[in-house]
């Protein structure tokens, strides 16, 4: 079955390879006689991340090394990834305290809204992207490991302005 | 009531009706309007001390406190009005003064009277720059815990003390921004109904010790139940987590316990946790249980069943549809029947007429007598040699082991249907793993007769099932037709054949029940739904 097409009449130069193909040619040229670097030389160099970046998480602590979290159940509720696990129960001196505390690196999506809720400022994402485990279970953090985390944990306002004017 | 006059008026825009003396807090609710409130509660005289239920009323000079007003014909109310709303913000000001805002670590948070007011109604930053008041923390014995910090002096608990335990334990101690709840020396909470001023503070001030930062109230998963821990038969809220039941609280029913529970009823909710259950179907082969599928442990229990008579040792905890099917085994065998009831101190609560926690700690012993069986301290005298056993989850806790399974050995065989197998019926022939009560839907029969449902609350663990949907098999294996898909089939089986029941089905219960037929107690208006729905 035959059918129509009709061909439209465009402006060669709307049209023709050869413009385009030249731009491209000479791109790749200045890159050979200027070489100023795109390409970052990780892991010897690494380029400094937003301090608004939200990566694994880490749990902040009091000053005698005890996680802040209270238990308050605030975060599992507000997680839109249902990755946080808590039981809450006491510590020894009988303050409210996380008897479990893990959250799954995996299944989270990284919102910040953790840190966002928590009234203590305990939990926090972290600028920290690097992370290889040999299982799949390495990626649930348990408290443990949440707060010996040593990397910067993500501003989510500028202290200094904290209303972003 | 009824020959009480009527007044007429208008709520926020809606005209109710309600008799003549009637606070306006009251028809507001008749309404369907919240007037916010603290101090006031139905189960408790009115104190008018918090200040919280201002309200606005046309022609009146001033606001007035909707708890303590009885209403006028025509008056026009507003619960809404910029006036009402600036004296609530007011008094919610006030309160947050030297509250610690300790949301995070208090238990109430998330069903806290204070923090839903305040997200309502209150202002958004506090004015108060002092430091706050504080004192640490008491233990009120019992299951009390108060936290003085977080209380609203709305003097709640010590109403409930003073005017319906009659037990004035409480009382408020200091005056003005220094009182607080404080306790007579030498006396603590530890009346039988005492728990209750735990579910009274509208705050966090008095918290459980049992519950004290074991879980979330937004975590809970809640269903409406009967406490099963004695004949009185209080209707509860079970609540659970993952699964696990944390906590019981009471459900309104002006008919049987109005807004209370007992703090055995209470406290008494770990044995439906319990780990020891027996999960899968069980029957003997080659002296010893072999777990089985549903089919073949049925079948092995209708054989062991044919040609001899049955004795079914019942629990006074089972539901009134069990015990309906187990009799049926019981009596198209010929057989007998037999349960023992716990016994306990009776514990009255002396401000509510007809409340008390019975000296029966079991909830359906009414039950069983209604369907037949006899009630005997020692339920295994009636067991003769040759009979048939079924054991319907009852381990005979309290009474000698030895003398159990002497008594035992008479049987021909034993067939256990329980939620666990106690050592004396370890020579069981065939166990059939059945629900306990948070895990199916049913009824009991309270010591006055009043038939009431209760539903699932968590789920089973293994291949368990509802006893009567297990027994239901059975029966039909037996050659009657029992074909039960929901318990309302065999609760409707049961209206039809046993005279007490009859004309009930589960929507005329209603989740607050009815009285059965015939009975002393059978004047109470039936379904209808009283006090606040929770
Ligand atoms: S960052 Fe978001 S998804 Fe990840 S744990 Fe926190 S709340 Fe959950
Ligand atoms: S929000 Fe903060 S204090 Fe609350 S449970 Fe999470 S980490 Fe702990
Ligand atoms: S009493 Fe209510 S407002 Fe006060 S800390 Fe507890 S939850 Fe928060
Ligand atoms: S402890 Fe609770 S119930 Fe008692 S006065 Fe204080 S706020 Fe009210
Ligand atoms: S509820 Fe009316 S004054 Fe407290």
């Amino acid at each position: 079955m035959a059918i129509n097409v009709k061909v439209l009449a465009r402006p060669v130069e709307d049209v023709s390879y050869v413009r385009a193909t030249l731009k491209g040619m000479a791109l790749t040229f200045r890159h050979l006689v200027d070489p100023h670097k795109v390409t970052v030389q990780y892991p010897e160099q690494r380029d400094e991340l937003s301090p608004r970046w939200r990566g694994t998480h880490r749990m902040l602590t009091t000053e005698d090394g005890k996680a802040k979290c209270v238990a308050c159940g605030l975060c599992p509720t507000v997680c839109p990834a249902n990755c946080i696990k808590l039981v809450p129960g006491e510590d020894e001196q009988g303050n409210r305290y996380p008897l479990v505390f893990e959250i799954d690196e995996f299944r989270c999506i990284f919102c910040g809204y953790c840190q966002e809720v928590c009234p203590e400022e305990a939990i926090h994402v972290g600028r920290h992207y690097e992370n290889s485990e040999y299982s799949r279970e390495g990626f649930v953090y348990d408290l443990e490991r949440l707060v010996s985390q040593t990397h910067a944990v993500c501003e989510m306002w500028d202290p200094t302005d904290p209303r972003g004017e | 009531m009824t020959d009480r006059k009527m007044i007429t008026l208008t709520i926020e825009g809606r005209q109710v009706q309600v008799p003549e003396g009637t606070s306006m807090l009251e028809a507001a609710r008749s309404a369907g309007v919240l007037i916010p409130h603290y101090c006031y509660h139905p189960g408790l005289p009115v104190a008018g001390v918090c200040r919280m239920c201002l309200v606005e009323v046309e022609k009146a000079p001033k606001l007035a406190p909707a708890c303590a007003t009885a209403v006028a014909d025509g008056q026009v109310i507003h619960v809404h009005s910029d006036k009402a709303r600036e004296a609530r913000t007011g008094v919610l000001e006030m309160l947050l003064i030297n509250h610690p805002l300790d949301c995070p670590i208090c238990d109430q948070s998330g069903e806290c009277e204070l923090q839903d007011y305040t997200y309502a109604e209150g202002r958004k930053s506090s004015r108060y720059r002092e430091a706050k008041r504080f004192n640490p923390v008491e233990d009120f014995g019992g299951d009390v815990l108060y936290v003085p910090n977080r209380c609203i002096l709305c003097t709640r608990c010590v109403r409930f003390m003073d005017d319906v335990a009659h037990d004035p334990v409480l009382n408020v101690s200091e005056r003005g921004d220094r009182a607080v709840i404080g306790k007579f020396e030498d006396q603590d909470l530890t009346h039988p109904w005492a728990g209750n001023v735990v579910d009274l503070c509208p705050v966090g001030a008095l918290l459980s010790k049992d519950f004290l930062n074991k879980a979330r109230s937004w975590d809970l998963d809640r269903a409406a139940s009967i406490c099963p821990n004695c004949s009185q038969g209080c209707n509860a809220t079970l609540e659970t987590r993952d699964n696990v039941v944390v906590r019981i609280r009471p459900r309104p029913n002006d008919e049987v316990n109005r807004y209370f529970l007992c703090d055995e009823g209470r406290l008494d909710y770990r044995w439906l946790n319990r780990r020891d259950r027996i999960e899968y179907p069980h029957v003997r082969r080659d002296h010893a249980l072999a777990p089985v599928e549903w089919e073949i442990a049925v079948d092995a229990a209708a054989v062991a069943l044919r040609g001899r008579q049955a004795f079914v040792l019942a629990s006074p905890g089972l539901s009134n549809e069990t015990l309906f099917l187990l009799a049926r085994i019981r009596d198209r065998t010929g057989g007998r029947g037999a349960f023992r009831v716990r016994q306990g101190a009776e514990a009255p609560l002396p401000g509510v007429p007809d409340l008390a926690l019975r000296a029966d700690r079991a909830a359906n012993g009414r039950g069983a007598e209604l369907l037949g069986f006899s009630r005997s301290e020692t339920p295994l005298e009636g067991l003769r040699n040759g009979d048939v056993l079924i054991v319907a989850d009852e381990e005979l806790a309290g009474i000698d082991p030895a003398s159990v399974a002497t008594a035992v050995a008479r049987a021909a065989s034993i067939i256990v249907v329980g939620t666990t197998l106690p050592a004396w019926a370890s020579g069981a022939a065939v166990v059939l793993p059945v629900a306990n009560m948070a895990e199916e839907d049913g009824t009991f029969t309270n010591l006055r007769g009043r038939v009431q449902r209760y539903l699932q609350a968590k789920q089973a663990p293994g291949l368990v099932r509802p006893a009567w949907s297990a027994l239901g098999d059975l029966l039909t294996a037996l050659g009657e037709s029992a074909l039960y898909f929901l318990p309302s089939d065999v609760f409707a089986a049961l209206a039809a054949a046993v005279p007490a029941f009859a004309g009930l089905d589960y929507d005329r219960l209603g989740l607050v029940g009815v009285p059965v037929a015939g009975d002393g107690a059978a004047t109470a208006a039936a379904g209808a739904l009283v006090g606040a729905a929770p």
